[in-house]
């Protein structure tokens, strides 16, 4: 586990030292902030960031596979991750570490949002457990995505095939959660449907923590990660 | 300390690596030497667990380096092709990660870094970005970080390539000073290198060991190749040398008007010809400016082999294996370059 916290680590203070970080930090709040200002901080509106949440769950999509396409791709594009692979560290604490780093980006990356319900707080009364609830769901799919992403990220050398696959399978899995249960048997329908990411989420955004959207987003990361892991180990089957 | 028992890798149908068998003892500083493509970097990412063997196994210390992986690594410090770092990062964060990934902790973390840093001469630099440190600072904290956790087997996967004379004579000086205490394996396609660092070398061409053994044994394994070098004025100097009793071929070369060069091939080379030749050729009259013997250098022995594995890659050569003679003796007499090689 230490060794993961040091993969973490060090992957996260790169994300620090490196441009790339700031501008998908600096991209996502500009959005994010000219949304708030339109949507939510007006006169008559509501004193919540129900607007931000929910289109911030839509930038996610676009920003989680940007935080993760160079975790493990850039590494072995470089040549590091023999230097990586070749210390006693395991492939399950290479891709924990990867995961970790980009989920505490993640967080560091909404931190600054807060001035927005400083502003809601200034100006009217926000609904904290709603609000909580809201940063809970973005968090939990941001996992989701960031671990879908790392799984991208071994598959390929190239940071933009990371970056495109990963973004291209949730473009795909969330068209494919709304359109087919119009097409198949009620059977099938509601399954897919309780697959539906977007529609767990709006639960999220407006204050409804749903025990079975936490399981379904954690479940969905620790698909991804294994997948990860084993596509590693995959790599040195003889 | 470190063994290959039939280590062999394929990539799809190109075998990479083909049958390795090896086991180099503690203590020893080992080179595999061969041409670029000729298999080194596989085998050696084979020995650190980097790429799984095909077939067959590699140990280090005792542990074998796919099952018993984490221990093997621990007692290993690779320093990788072309030394690849995190640019980003500052020397000592780097250094500390290393350790960190090698579970050492505080105290103990610090003084390691502070040992590596002095030792690869890294004081001036070490809170720099490794992104603006030059190919010679760069590889040496490839090498500071491979050092790191004291390991007792170091692999270098082309430790000079790229630096200046001066860098490569300061790695080499670093290499010997390691050498005591630890077991080194390097890989390199430079033959001084070689003859300069090493005590044995393993020769490899095309995924095979084309021989192995001493510098020595390895010289003498190219027995036939010494030859005689002379410049005379003399017009019967070719008739001369060639009646000459131990004497196999001569070939004269007019160089100008005056000046012959003549080679000799003699017919054994254990013993030294040159004070018959002199006399031979010393017949009051004529000058000879130049008279010296040319001992087969690793070099000659490097091309032949290179040679004989690109031609003679047929199955019988195959399990040559660890066999000392590369190539059937005198297979190619009058091989040897001409200035330059000589000893």
């Amino acid at each position: 586990m230490s060794r993961a916290l040091a993969i973490a680590s060090r992957e996260l203070k790169a994300y620090l030292l490196t441009p790339g970080g700031y501008i998908i930090i600096a991209l996502f709040l500009v959005l994010v902030g000219i949304y708030f200002s339109v949507r939510s901080f007006d006169l008559g509106q509501p004193s919540s960031l129900r607007a931000v949440f929910e289109v911030g769950t839509w930038l996610l999509l676009f920003v989680c596979p940007a935080i993760t396409m160079r975790a493990i791709s850039e590494e072995r594009r470089l040549g590091t991750f023999e230097a990586l692979m070749t210390a006693p560290v395991s492939e399950a604490e290479v891709v924990a570490g990867k995961y970790l780093a980009a989920l505490a980006f993640l967080a560091l990356m909404l931190a600054p949002t807060a001035l927005h319900v400083a502003a809601l707080e200034l100006y009217g009364r926000p609904d904290y457990g709603e609000l909580l609830s809201g940063y809970l769901g973005m968090l939990l799919a941001g996992s989701a995505y960031l671990a879908s992403g790392v799984l991208a990220s071994v598959l390929t050398t190239s940071q933009v095939v990371a970056f495109l696959l990963t973004l291209f399978f949730w473009l795909t899995f969330n068209a494919g959660t709304r359109i087919l249960p119009q097409h198949v048997p009620q059977f099938w329908a509601d399954i897919v449907q309780s697959l539906d990411a977007q529609q767990r989420l709006g639960l999220f955004a407006i204050g409804l923590i749903d025990t079975a959207g936490i399981v379904y987003f954690l479940s969905l990361t620790a698909v991804f990660l294994i997948a990860a892991v084993a596509a590693l180990l995959w790599r040195k089957m003889p | 300390m470190i063994v290959a028992q039939n280590l062999t890798k394929r990539f799809g149908r190109i075998v990479a690596v083909d049958g390795m068998e090896f086991d180099i003892p503690r203590g020893h500083v080992v080179g595999f030497l061969g041409p670029n493509g000729a298999g080194k970097s596989t085998t050696i990412r084979m020995i650190t667990g980097f790429l799984p063997p095909t077939a067959g196994r590699a140990m280090v210390g005792g542990h074998d380096v796919v099952r018993q992986w984490r221990q093997a690594r621990r007692l290993i410090g690779y320093l990788p092709e072309s030394a690849p770092l995190y640019t980003e990062m500052r020397v000592r964060d780097y250094l500390a990660f290393r350790g960190r990934l090698f579970g050492m902790r505080g105290t103990a973390r610090r003084s390691a870094i502070d040992r590596v840093v002095g030792h690869c001469k890294l004081a001036e630099v070490r809170r720099r970005p490794i992104g603006q440190l030059s190919k010679g600072f760069r590889q040496r904290v490839g090498l500071a970080a491979a050092l790191l956790h004291d390991p007792p087997v170091l692999i270098l996967d082309e430790p000079t390539v790229g630096l200046d004379p001066a860098q490569i004579r300061e790695v080499r000086a670093l290499i010997r000073e390691l050498a005591g205490s630890h077991t080194i394996l390097l890989s390199t396609h430079i033959l001084p290198e070689v003859e300069l660092t090493c005590d044995r070398v393993v020769l490899i061409a095309r995924g095979r060991i084309r021989g192995q053994g001493t510098i020595k044994e390895l010289q003498q394994s190219a027995a036939g190749a010494t030859q005689y070098v002379v410049e005379t004025d003399a017009p019967r100097a070719e008739a001369a040398l060639t009646a000459l009793p131990m004497v196999q071929r001569v070939d004269a070369r007019r160089l100008d008007s005056r000046w012959y060069r003549i080679t000799i091939t003699p017919r054994a080379d254990d013993i030294d010809l040159r004070e018959q030749i002199s006399r031979s050729l010393a017949d009051g009259q004529s000058v000879t400016r130049e008279l010296h013997r040319l001992t087969p250098s690793l070099e000659h022995l490097f091309v032949k082999m290179v040679a004989d594995a690109e031609t003679a890659d047929a199955p019988a050569a195959a399990r040559n294996g660890s066999a000392l003679r590369p190539a059937p003796e005198g297979a190619d007499a009058g091989a040897p370059g001409q200035e330059g090689t000589t000893p």
